[in-house]
């Protein structure tokens, strides 16, 4: 459903004062970001390019713009800065590192001259991220059974844990993820328990 | 010299603007009386404060909150699920509100100080009690006997309803009457299997049903239906769900005799010795810190269990020395919460080429089954089941391995259907759980604070492991895989049914209020939050405190008409 029948059937004037106003609160906030954006504060350039070659490679330009485009390296950083522990913060610089040694001993093996992981072909980037992904699945079995239930959300977690949470959330709730890849609805106007899915469209 | 101003005198003056507040001010503005209603906090314009459309792009923390900025002034209100980056602002400043616990026994306040209260973040599920719960205490010698039973408050039920409108399917239980509903929200697929397999299993003995909740699912007393877009506790700009500022304070204000005074701290209640009565309401303005006087020929407290009660306790004078109307000591003693997070989760197999359209602000709910006919051996009471199924989005990618593209595209579409139930149960009221004044600290406006003790005992934790044991159980019976049962070890409070701490009862040296919330020791104070239950139940309770109020109000007024007050 449209987002203007939805408004229609709701039938409320103030419908549209509060959306001017959430509009207005969107347009503040976005100022706010704008007026932040592009100054990093806790990456440095070079780890910033690690950051971004690495989220690009989880989350690609498929149909829809990736992560690069959804400047989730923005999201990285701001989180780096304003949210997390200096210990969580420490993990995952650590592994920013450990991106890089694993890249230049990759390098090596191949007979192959670089310095570091956002300077790699995208194939060994690639290579990087299975053998990080691969290390986060035995450790979570490792650690599966003491595995406990909790609201709390933490990155004190290894740090390509830390990296798919910040790279999946900063990814599917940047404008890019909400609108172009999920095609989020805010107001879907109706409720349907069971209904045949959509067929999918091809990206 | 300055001239004295003599108080402003009200019919009645109300404290709390909440669930309670609300139904008390639209009940006693349409009986013709001129009301003063007291709200500690802010006042609340839907259009500039209900953010419930803002997406979640316009975050700066993008939903994963500000998590030092809560750790700093919200460490306690932070762990309700309700208080996330848009909401929490609706929650209370801890900072600001102080209060103290004995060492390694939390207890988890969780407030809401504006006008609208925690109505505006509630979880709108909507229960009604039955005699099993009204005839619990006298059966089992536990507390004091409720002074009420369900044919009293049935036409009270009806009445709240009818103007709040509740959602929901009939079932014909005993244990869990049927309110007047408007049309149910649906079942999704893996619900609606699950309450097939389980029916076929358990027959009528544990029914699986719609939840049952204050929302509209039509047009109802001028508001508007639902739109589904999900978050209902950041607010409601089409007031779709009940709350105070949604439903009936714009009643109250409509009539003309509704003065609505927000930033207003009640300190106490002013008491006079030779009428036995009280006179009215010491106030300290929230901005100005200024202290002022108000009075009334009646006083309705609504400003929550704990804080009426903080209220009733701060207000002690020579002869109730230890708190106002606390002749019977009861006062402040037999908190109560329900323990909430026993439970288990699973996946439904199937179903994938079927989703559900529109976010359903309302779960499923299994009524209670435990101590319904017959007795268990290890607990008194019961416990009930919210839940939902639902198909993960993209969240679950972060436990999951994979990257690239394809893991981008699976992401895409839904995940499995994973069913929850979750636990609500019982608390049995205990003295030994109660509050007092803490003598040693005050809040931000300089009233002293409450010192809670309170903690799960046997019956509860005999609850919890068994609403753990039934889930998966259940879960089984439905077919479902990958189960996992799970038992939380939540702080009491944390549920946010608070409640107990000046029960009503027949006997007035055994109970704070009679059976119409009137205080027993002065009769033109009435108390019509949680703060009067004589037991939990297991289920939802705002339902029944908001038919209380009604009830109290219309007892009160006609009080007031036959001269009695």
């Amino acid at each position: 459903m449209v987002r203007r029948e939805a408004l229609r059937l709701m039938g409320a004037a103030s419908v549209f004062s509060v959306l001017s106003s959430d509009l207005f609160t969107a347009t503040l906030q976005a100022q706010l970001a704008a007026n932040k954006s592009g100054a990093l504060r806790t990456l440095s350039p070079a780890q910033n390019e690690i950051v971004l070659a690495m989220s690009d490679v989880m989350i690609p330009v498929t149909g829809t713009p990736g992560a690069k485009a959804a400047k989730v390296n923005e999201f990285v950083d701001l989180i780096l800065t304003d949210w997390a522990t200096e210990e969580e913060r420490k993990i995952f610089i650590e592994g920013l590192a450990e991106a890089d040694r694993k890249s230049e001993a990759d390098r090596k093996s191949n007979a192959l001259f670089g310095h570091g992981y956002s300077a790699a072909a995208p194939n060994e980037q690639a290579a990087i991220v299975q053998i990080f992904d691969e290390e986060l699945a035995t450790s979570r079995n490792e650690k599966l059974p003491e595995q406990v239930r909790s609201w709390e959300v933490t990155l004190l977690h290894p740090f390509f844990a830390q990296m798919r949470r910040l790279v999946l959330v900063g990814y599917y709730t940047s404008p890019v993820g909400q609108e172009q890849e999920l095609k989020v609805e805010i107001i879907p106007g109706e409720l349907h328990g069971c209904v045949p899915a959509e067929p999918e469209v091809k990206q | 010299m300055s001239s004295v101003k003599k108080p402003e005198t009200y019919d009645a003056i109300i404290i709390g603007s909440g669930m309670t507040g609300g139904w008390a001010a639209k009940e006693l503005t349409e009986k013709g009386l001129k009301v003063l209603v007291l709200e500690a906090g802010r006042p609340i314009e839907p259009d500039r404060d209900y953010v419930e459309h803002l997406p979640v792009t316009e975050m700066k923390f993008r939903g994963m909150n500000d998590r030092q900025e809560t750790l700093k002034d919200q460490p306690i209100q932070r762990t309700c699920y309700a208080c996330d980056e848009w909401a929490s602002k609706f929650f209370v400043k801890d900072t600001e509100h102080p209060y103290t616990t004995d060492p390694e026994k939390p207890f988890a306040w969780i407030r809401g100080r504006q006008v609208g209260g925690k109505s505006i973040m509630w979880a709108r599920q909507s229960y009604r009690w039955s005699d099993l719960d009204f005839e619990a205490n006298a059966r089992e010698g536990i507390g004091v006997d409720w002074p009420i039973r369900y044919a009293d408050i049935e036409p009270w039920y009806n009445y709240v309803e009818d103007f709040a409108g509740i959602t929901g399917q009939a079932e014909g239980l005993p244990q869990l009457p049927d309110s007047h509903f408007l049309p149910p929200m649906e079942m999704n697929c893996a619900e609606i299997a699950v309450k097939e397999r389980m029916a076929r299993q358990f027959g009528r003995d544990r029914v699986m049903t719609i939840g049952r909740a204050a929302i509209l699912t039509q047009t109802h007393n001028g508001r508007a239906a639902c739109h589904y877009c999900g978050p209902c506790h950041r607010g409601c700009i089409t007031r779709s769900y009940f709350s105070s500022v949604n439903a009936t304070l714009p009643i109250a204000e409509k009539t003309g005799r509704m003065t609505l005074r927000p930033h207003s701290v009640v300190h106490s209640l002013i008491f006079d010795s030779q009428t036995r009565r009280v006179t009215g309401v010491k106030v300290i303005d929230g901005q100005t810190h200024k202290a002022m006087e108000f009075q009334g020929r009646i006083i309705f407290l609504c400003a929550s269990a704990l804080e009426s009660t903080r209220i009733l306790l701060n207000s002690a004078t020579p002869e109730f020395s230890t708190g106002l109307a606390n002749s019977s000591g009861e006062l402040g003693k037999n908190l109560m919460d329900h323990i909430m997070g026993g439970g288990a989760d699973g996946i439904i197999p199937g179903f994938l080429d079927r989703v559900q359209t529109g976010k359903r602000p309302n779960g499923i709910y299994v009524p209670r089954f435990r101590n319904v006919s017959g007795q268990e051996k290890n607990f008194v009471r019961g416990y009930a089941y919210q839940g939902q199924a639902e198909r993960e989005g993209w969240e679950r990618g972060i436990h999951e391995s994979g990257f690239g593209a394809s893991f981008k595209n699976s992401l895409r579409k839904p995940g499995p259907w994973k069913m929850t139930f979750h636990g609500f149960g019982e608390c049995l009221p205990n003295p030994a759980n109660f509050v007092e004044i803490d003598k040693e600290r005050v809040d931000a406006w300089g009233v002293p604070v409450l010192k809670i003790h309170c903690e799960w005992r046997d019956n509860e934790k005999a609850l919890l492991h068994d609403m753990m044991i039934q889930a998966a159980e259940m879960l089984t019976t439905a077919g479902a895989v990958e189960i996992r049962p799970y038992k939380q070890n939540n702080p009491p409070g944390l549920t946010i049914h608070e409640m107990g701490t000046a029960r009503m009862g027949a006997d007035p040296k055994k109970s704070v209020l009679n059976p119409h919330n009137q205080a027993h020791d002065v009769k033109n104070l009435f108390m019509t939050d949680g703060a009067c239950m004589a037991s939990s139940s297991c289920v939802n309770p705002s339902l029944t405190y908001m038919a209380l109020t009604a009830r109290a109000c219309d007892f009160a007024v006609s009080q007031m008409k036959k001269g009695e007050l």
